[in-house]
């Protein structure tokens, strides 16, 4: 706790962030602390500071090249492979730093799911799809289990009702908005307590993209959802708490009405209303 | 061309003007003249591939019965049972060196590498040795186990060089084939928590399939068709090899290499026949990938 309290003093001090209803306490289930990341020696998020909360959606927003796409991958640390990136400050989940020794990344992505831009369902059934995780966990040795299991996720994903009669066909057959809400499905299979979604919607038709956004919706009642996009509109609709980060800096941090309404920082009117 | 009419609405419409007439005729001038071109030098190819097939295959059945796949050259009846049996183990053996070392390698250089200096060398080495003229090969495996380690002329020494033969083409294909696989489905394994091994084990290897058997075949097919590297570290004998080393043995390229050019009839139809059980396994190999292939891609 010690170390938390230094870190948003300092934050208030150093950073120029602007922060809606800081005071609020928040119920925070991932806290960035001084955060940046590079790929070699370019600074790519800078001296990020913001808490997650439980149960809400918190969205990243803004331009292309802002590094809301680095900052979401940070925090299940998928960037590990990329040869040159590295970090300094801190990510707490529950108050442990994910980039702290003895996390072991393979676990931490059980517990941090993610969904990609484009749907990436695995060129096997429904079914395995699904299972995948799971089975390489070893969750549950039994099949009726390991069938709930698969069920459960798929009602939760909405899916259930359109497949649940083809559950051995292959997964490359579904229509896109199908795939990603299957990817998802798959995200829900080993059970994690916090799900990022990486533009979950920016490559689906307007039928597909509502769907899932009533899915996120939904699913904030279990999980913690982090949602990245460059659509406002739908920040707007969904989101929680909303982000607005420019060329690696965190420009403003609040609720959702408040960002969108009295933007405090002159950068985020601008990209809100389109002129930026 | 289809005319179009003057009066269009942005004012003279240049797709009369002879210049851009008579420039479309000469483009479907060269288009004919490249389909003729082209379809000639399929002509040229095929023709003299098919005589020669056709040959090789009229000759063989009229060569094959039994006492002839069951004998050894020096039997009542001579036959060629001895080089089936030496290039069956000299492949498999080949093979099973080859194949691990390849397709981990593959696995390394796609997946671990990191595409540094080390891997950058390591795959030109590759490369160079995939050029190296397999005669060459023969000499220095012949120099080095058949003489230096003592192995002697036998299936070990040959098989060594054969699987040397073999590995580059294993290596890169599984190299290929892995980086093929949609950078999506590794990062959405990598995303449920799959280690690099499960997620290579469980999916990418699944996806790359097609692409390593391809590499494979490829590979037992030239090991089948050696000769030369063969002649230096298997030598070549008429009864089937008692051991791995110290024991010389026949193959099937062995026997159209020594026996073609024999003034005695009965030699040269084994020659023609080992021609044609090769052409028939290397056939049979193509349609069991071919077919093994379908069943698999279909999930």
């Amino acid at each position: 706790m010690m170390k938390e309290e230094s870190g948003s003093r300092e934050m208030k001090e150093t950073t120029p962030v602007l922060m809606h209803g800081t005071q609020e306490p928040v119920d925070a289930l991932m806290k960035l602390v001084d955060f940046s990341a590079f790929y070699g020696h370019l600074e790519v998020l800078k001296n990020i500071n913001l808490s997650i909360e439980r149960n809400k959606i918190t969205v990243f927003m803004g331009p292309s090249g802002c590094g809301k796409s680095t900052l979401v991958r940070t925090l299940n640390r998928m960037n590990d492979e990329v040869s040159g990136f590295r970090t300094t400050g801190k990510v707490l989940l529950d108050g442990e730093d994910i980039y702290g020794p003895g996390v072991d990344p393979v676990l931490l992505k059980t517990r941090v799911g993610m969904v990609f831009q484009k749907p990436n369902p695995f060129p096997i059934s429904i079914y395995d799809n699904v299972a995948f995780g799971p089975r390489i966990h070893h969750l549950t040795k039994r099949k009726d289990e390991l069938d709930s299991i698969v069920r459960e996720s798929l009602q939760k994903a909405a899916l259930w009702d359109e497949v649940k009669d083809r559950l051995g066909k292959s997964a490359w057959g579904l229509s896109g908005g199908q795939q990603q809400r299957l990817c998802i499905a798959r995200a829900l299979a080993v059970k994690p307590e916090m799900i990022l979604m990486d533009e979950p919607a920016s490559a689906l038709d307007p039928g597909s993209t509502s769907k899932v956004e009533e899915l996120m919706v939904e699913l904030k009642e279990n999980y913690t959802v982090v949602l990245v996009t460059h659509n406002m509109q739908q920040a707007a609709r969904v989101g929680t708490s909303v982000a607005f980060l420019y060329k690696g800096d965190l420009v403003e941090f609040g609720p959702a009405s408040d960002v969108f309404e009295n933007p405090e920082s002159p950068l985020t009117e601008k990209y809100i209303k389109g002129n930026l | 061309m289809t005319a179009r009419s003057d009066k269009s609405s942005v004012g003279v419409s240049p797709w009369n003007s002879p210049s851009v007439i008579s420039n479309h005729k000469r483009r479907q001038r060269i288009d004919i003249i490249l389909k003729v071109v082209v379809t000639a030098c399929v002509i040229a190819v095929v023709v003299p591939l098919g005589d020669l097939l056709f040959m090789f295959c009229y000759r063989g059945i009229e060569v094959i019965s039994i006492p002839r796949l069951l004998g050894n050259p020096i039997s009542s009846i001579p036959g060629l049972s001895n080089g089936i049996v030496g290039t069956a183990i000299l492949t498999t053996l080949a093979a099973c060196i080859s194949i691990p070392l390849g397709i981990f390698g593959g696995i390394y250089m796609a997946e671990f590498s990191k595409g540094g200096k080390f891997a950058e060398g390591i795959r030109f080495c590759s490369d160079v040795l995939a050029g190296v003229p397999s005669i060459v090969l023969g000499y220095v495996c012949f120099l080095a186990f058949v003489l230096f380690f003592g192995w002697g002329y036998g299936p070990a020494a040959g098989a060594v060089v054969l699987s040397i033969i073999m590995f580059p083409y294993i290596f890169r294909t599984t190299e290929i084939a892995i980086k093929k696989v949609p950078e999506g489905i590794k990062e959405g394994a990598i995303a449920l928590g799959s280690t690099k091994a499960t997620m290579i084990n469980r999916l990418v290897l699944r996806f790359a399939l097609p692409g390593i058997l391809t590499g494979i075949l490829l590979s037992v097919g030239i090991a089948l068709s050696e000769t030369a590297p063969l002649l230096y570290t298997a030598n070549f004998a008429n009864y089937n090899p008692t051991g791995f080393f110290h024991s010389q043995l026949g193959y099937l390229t062995g026997f159209i290499w020594l026996f073609y050019q024999s003034p005695l009839p009965q030699d040269v139809d084994l020659a023609y026949l080992a021609t044609f059980l090769l052409i028939l396994i290397v056939l049979c190999l193509n349609i069991v990938a071919r077919v093994g292939l379908r069943r698999f891609s279909k999930v």
